[in-house]
């Protein structure tokens, strides 16, 4: 199939997806225990406080009609106000979305290059030492939460070894520029970044083990090609698709580290504001939150998926 | 010559049939990792189940004179937290919740989704609803879909079980309705189908038993990470609540003092670390045990591999 077309179709296939990424974070207000309004005001608030919020949040209409009020406003960028702050939802984290997305490019970058070298180096030396450590390595890193790995890094390197600033994405005294940025960023992404470094290397590492038995490596070989040529050319061009689409599932998956290391680090990105919306109880908030999230992980797995369609050698 | 040839060569072992539960049994005793892996996961459990009888104090009992003091201080073997009480105790006891945790979520989210995915793949315009609505919550990163449902139902440990066993739903359905549309195309069912079986008949009798391993495996290998996003939950506030003593929690509260006492949050951390790898080396040793192009080695003499 064209790719033009095949782009094209993908994307419509998540249009559908994300209308029910809306509906399910519209729905999660109903989980909220006893009456909305009450508890988002307190105990304090009183019957016009209630009533005034009832109708300023349509709690009083339909659930059809709320949804649509909502959706339509979620369609021109209201995703409603931030009870904490007192400021669109929108407007707040518009500029959180771009700092996560730099801190989630550091990780990618990470997890691509590491995933693939580890695989690399261990699946045409199947059951060597080598491939024994590197899945060894592998085990250890998808077993780690992130949440620890990000105290014990921030720790050693940050506090004890002084390797790496402790917090933020630019020194507060003297904010540089692009290395500023990246001295800040290397812990936070290479934290983010381990389990699922671990995850890429392995389902890489067995593709790249099935390549390397098939019929046409042994042809390739016998035709006289070396055996790193052999790995690198057909090995690794035949590996490509699998790789693309376990690095591009990554995307969702980082995400929920990013939660974590963005709380550690006290990087300024869209984990952070959840957080705080949490532990405000800022419900309008954590939709925003939740919501920004989902359409990025499917825009992400959009992409990925053009990806390996673009790199499958069976289509031109 | 090519006859004589064929003669010569001989015949095939007879490889002899063998039920799921002997390559369990075979495959996971018969590797070492897998058995040190069974042993951790048992000592947890059994340090769980005593904790009231081995641990040295009772789990808040706090001992303000002595608070943030480091491992091997005098009758605390691995220190003490910030408000003085033992770690080790506290770890023994915070060892039921994050078991639990792990474990519970995973078992009744099998238990709804075997159906769902057996009822998905027989009744088809069922099964298009269901992997619709499915596809929708694959569409967020599972810890965030967790955190989004713990966030809205409110802290506490049966609504973050609730969030866990929502977010499993939809992965282990997958796996159990993949296999079963498999099954349903077997001969077996189109048997059962000639002689007039009722449906449900069908469905639990004859295809439950064949669908519901690849179920089981799935649950073993994704325990681990249940772990870690359980006791993530508990991290943010949104799980186990304070004081309890849970290894999630506990990392949590020892991150306020990491800089005077690290090992306040690195402690069960690495408790966490040590039972989700212990998790994820039985599950990939199950995993190999029940794959049929791995298990084959478990019957055939050594020398004939590869």
């Amino acid at each position: 199939m064209n790719l033009t077309l095949f782009a094209l179709g993908r994307l419509l296939s998540a249009i559908p997806v994300l209308i029910g990424v809306t509906i399910v974070v519209f729905l999660s207000v109903q989980l909220v225990p006893g009456d909305i309004a009450l508890s988002i005001l307190g105990r304090m608030a009183s019957q016009e406080q209630l009533q005034a919020l009832r109708e300023t949040m349509g709690l009083d209409q339909p659930i059809v009609v709320q949804y649509l009020r909502w959706f339509g406003a979620l369609m021109q960028g209201d995703i409603g106000v931030s009870l904490a702050q007192q400021l669109p939802v929108a407007q707040i984290l518009v500029p959180k979305i771009w700092n996560s997305l730099i801190l989630m490019a550091g990780s990618l970058a990470l997890v691509l290059v590491f995933g693939f070298l580890l695989a690399v180096l261990s699946a045409p030396r199947f059951r060597s030492l080598t491939d024994r450590a590197v899945v060894a390595l592998t085990l250890v890193l998808a077993s780690l939460p992130v949440f620890w790995l990000g105290i014990v890094a921030l720790y050693l390197l940050a506090f004890k070894w002084k390797l790496f600033p402790i917090s933020g994405m630019y020194n507060i005294v003297s904010p540089g520029g692009f290395w500023d940025l990246i001295h800040h960023m290397v812990l936070p992404a290479s934290v983010t970044a381990a389990s699922s470094i671990a995850v890429v290397a392995r389902v890489t590492r067995s593709r790249m083990i099935d390549v390397l038995n098939e019929p046409y490596i042994l042809a390739a070989r016998a035709r006289g090609l070396r055996r790193r040529q052999v790995v690198l050319r057909h090995g690794v061009r035949n590996t490509l698709p699998t790789f693309a689409s376990i690095g591009g599932l990554q995307i969702g998956y980082l995400f929920g580290g990013v939660v974590f290391t963005e709380i550690i680090f006290n990087w300024p990105g869209v984990g952070l504001q959840l957080y705080d919306a949490i532990l405000a109880r800022d419900i309008p908030m954590i939709q925003g939150c939740v919501l920004v999230v989902a359409t990025v992980f499917v825009l992400g797995n959009m992409i990925s998926d053009i990806t390996v369609h673009a790199l499958d050698p069976r289509k031109g | 010559m090519t006859i004589a040839a064929a003669n010569t060569t001989p015949a095939p072992k007879r490889i002899p049939r063998r039920s799921n539960l002997y390559f369990v049994w075979r495959g996971v005793l018969g590797d070492p990792v897998a058995r040190i892996a069974a042993a951790i996961i048992a000592g947890m459990v059994l340090a769980a189940i005593f904790a009231p009888w081995i641990a040295p104090w009772p789990p808040n009992e706090a001992n303000p004179e002595l608070r943030l003091m480091p491992p091997g201080t005098r009758g605390h073997l691995l220190g003490l937290d910030n408000q003085g009480r033992d770690i080790l105790s506290r770890l023994l006891y915070g060892a039921r919740l994050t078991l639990l945790c792990g474990i519970l979520p995973v078992l009744i989210g099998a238990a709804i989704s075997v159906p769902l995915g057996l009822l998905g793949a027989w009744y088809r315009g069922m099964g298009a609803v269901i992997m619709r609505v499915m596809d929708v919550l694959f569409a967020f990163p599972m810890a965030l879909l967790a955190i989004l449902l713990a966030a809205l139902m409110g802290p506490g440990i049966a609504n973050m079980m609730i969030a866990l066993v929502v977010t499993l739903i939809p992965y282990n359905t997958r796996v159990v309705y993949a296999a079963a549309c498999l099954e349903r195309e077997q001969a077996y069912v189109e048997a059962a189908r000639a002689m007039a079986t009722p449906d449900m008949k069908i469905l639990l009798v004859e295809m439950l038993p064949n669908v519901v391993a690849a179920s089981v495996v799935y649950s073993c290998t994704i325990i681990g990470a249940v772990v870690i996003t359980a006791a993530g939950l508990s991290f943010l506030g949104l799980g186990v609540q304070p004081p309890t003593a849970e290894w999630g929690i506990m990392t949590s509260e020892g991150r306020s003092f990491i800089f005077n006492a690290p090992h306040i949050a690195a402690i069960p951390g690495l408790a966490i670390t040590v039972l989700v790898m212990a998790f994820n080396l039985l599950g990939d040793s199950l995993r190999d045990s029940l794959d049929p192009r791995t298990r084959l080695r478990l019957v055939r003499p050594a020398k004939e591999k590869r």
